[in-house]
């Protein structure tokens, strides 16, 4: 019976980065996916910290908020940052791709036709590239956002560059030669493979 | 000899002071760098993501609000004691961090009447979902996890500030949980000199 069990919709959403963690760092878990949330979610959701999911369940503990247990299970599989300096720069990368994964979502969600087009643009044409364009420059050559092996960094990129890419046009990688480099060493991660060949299609 | 910390963000509380609360509980010196407003387009491009607040240590430059914070609450014990702890702590930050931004737009920076109605209307609703679902999961004693102040208390401490002191006083009053935690943040004697003499900042957020 393995000791992580996380749930979530059937979906990638806010839960894939903690799947991806898993994955690099073969650590065994139950992948649980509310299949009728219609009936089960109304049931479940009173059950949890914060009345959403994703949640793991680990040592009797219910943890909540999806990238607080992505970092917990990167602490606990070595993938977080080997000293506290270098932690705090695998977390500011992933805080600058949530505000590109938060930013995504609110004009993907946006009502007004009108405004969501002009947002889509701005995302689009000016955002994401100008935002890239940052990484690349902190990135630099190694192919490795901290220290010279893959961490919750890499990870964290490559998700919410995959999540985005489903809904909007990313710019160019060929312009980006350090985050390319991320992508590959991100993609041929042994665990990571599998689970990309694995992992089942969903609706979002 | 400078002090082995550098601390750049905007004259406001808002998302810098939590890590600036941190520094004065731990009694840890560090440069407190206030932007101006009218400074920022200068300086704006030299940042690593653009943004502020940055931290300045070991050579290395620091960005996103809330790692700085963690990073600052590691090396000074205020984390979290377990692994667990410190996922459970980061879990109450992340639920509250957005209230930060809904505050300065509701309370500041929309000018347009009738966009100000409906960031108020939004505002208030955060308040009432996200303080009740922390008052749920809050500790009995003053503290949000674990038996010691830790910084998810500071994070909620800074947000609780701006709601009780400037737009809506009397909220804490529903969450009795959170007015303890509120409460035995500001009487840390560190704290409460630190609230006595910190700037007034550009704008009251």
């Amino acid at each position: 019976m393995p000791a992580y069990k996380l749930t979530y919709f059937n979906g990638r959403g806010t839960a894939e980065i903690v799947r991806l963690v898993f994955a690099a760092a073969g650590i065994e878990y139950e992948d649980v996916r509310i299949e009728k949330p219609e009936e089960q979610w109304p049931e479940f959701k009173p059950k949890t910290p914060m009345g959403q999911v994703p949640i793991l369940e680990v040592d009797g503990t219910m943890l909540c908020q999806s990238n607080s247990i992505a970092r917990y299970v990167a602490k606990v599989a070595g993938l977080a940052g080997k000293t506290p300096l270098d932690q705090a720069r695998v977390d500011m990368i992933m805080d600058g791709m949530e505000d590109v994964g938060k930013k995504g979502n609110a004009t993907h969600w946006e009502k007004d036709e009108e405004k969501k087009a002009e947002k889509k643009k701005e995302y689009e044409e000016t955002f994401l590239p100008q935002f890239y364009t940052c990484l690349n420059k902190l990135v630099g050559d190694s192919g490795h956002f901290v220290g010279n092996e893959l961490t919750l960094a890499d990870i964290t990129f490559f998700n919410t560059t995959d999540l985005v890419g489903r809904y909007f046009k990313l710019p160019s990688m060929d312009q980006f030669s350090g985050l390319k480099k991320v992508m590959d060493h991100v993609t041929s991660n042994p665990g990571i493979a599998k689970w990309l060949k694995e992992r089942p299609e969903t609706p979002f | 000899m400078a002090p082995k910390y550098k601390f750049t963000y905007f004259d406001v509380r808002a998302r810098g002071e939590p890590t600036r609360l941190l520094f004065a509980a731990a009694g840890v010196e560090y440069e407190d760098v206030r932007v101006r407003r009218d400074d920022w387009a200068a300086l704006k491009p030299t940042m690593p993501m653009g943004q502020l607040p940055i931290l300045e240590v070991d050579g290395v430059t620091l960005c996103q609000s809330m790692t700085i914070a963690r990073f600052v609450a590691r090396e000074t014990g205020m984390d979290g004691k377990t692994k667990l702890e410190r996922a459970q702590a980061d879990a109450f930050v992340d639920e509250l961090e957005d209230l930060v931004p809904k505050l300065a737009m509701a309370m500041i920076f929309t000018t347009d009447e009738n966009e100000k109605a409906e960031k108020v209307k939004e505002l208030d609703k955060a308040i009432a979902e996200k303080l009740g679902k922390c008052e749920k999961l809050s500790g009995p004693d003053g503290h949000l996890v674990g038996n010691s102040m830790l910084w998810c208390d500071l994070v909620l401490y800074n947000i609780a500030y701006d709601i009780e002191e400037v737009y809506k006083s009397g909220t804490l009053q529903d969450y009795p949980k959170l007015a303890k935690v509120y409460d035995t943040v500001r009487s840390d004697p560190r704290i409460a000199k630190w609230i006595a003499e910190r700037p007034a900042g550009q704008f009251n957020i």
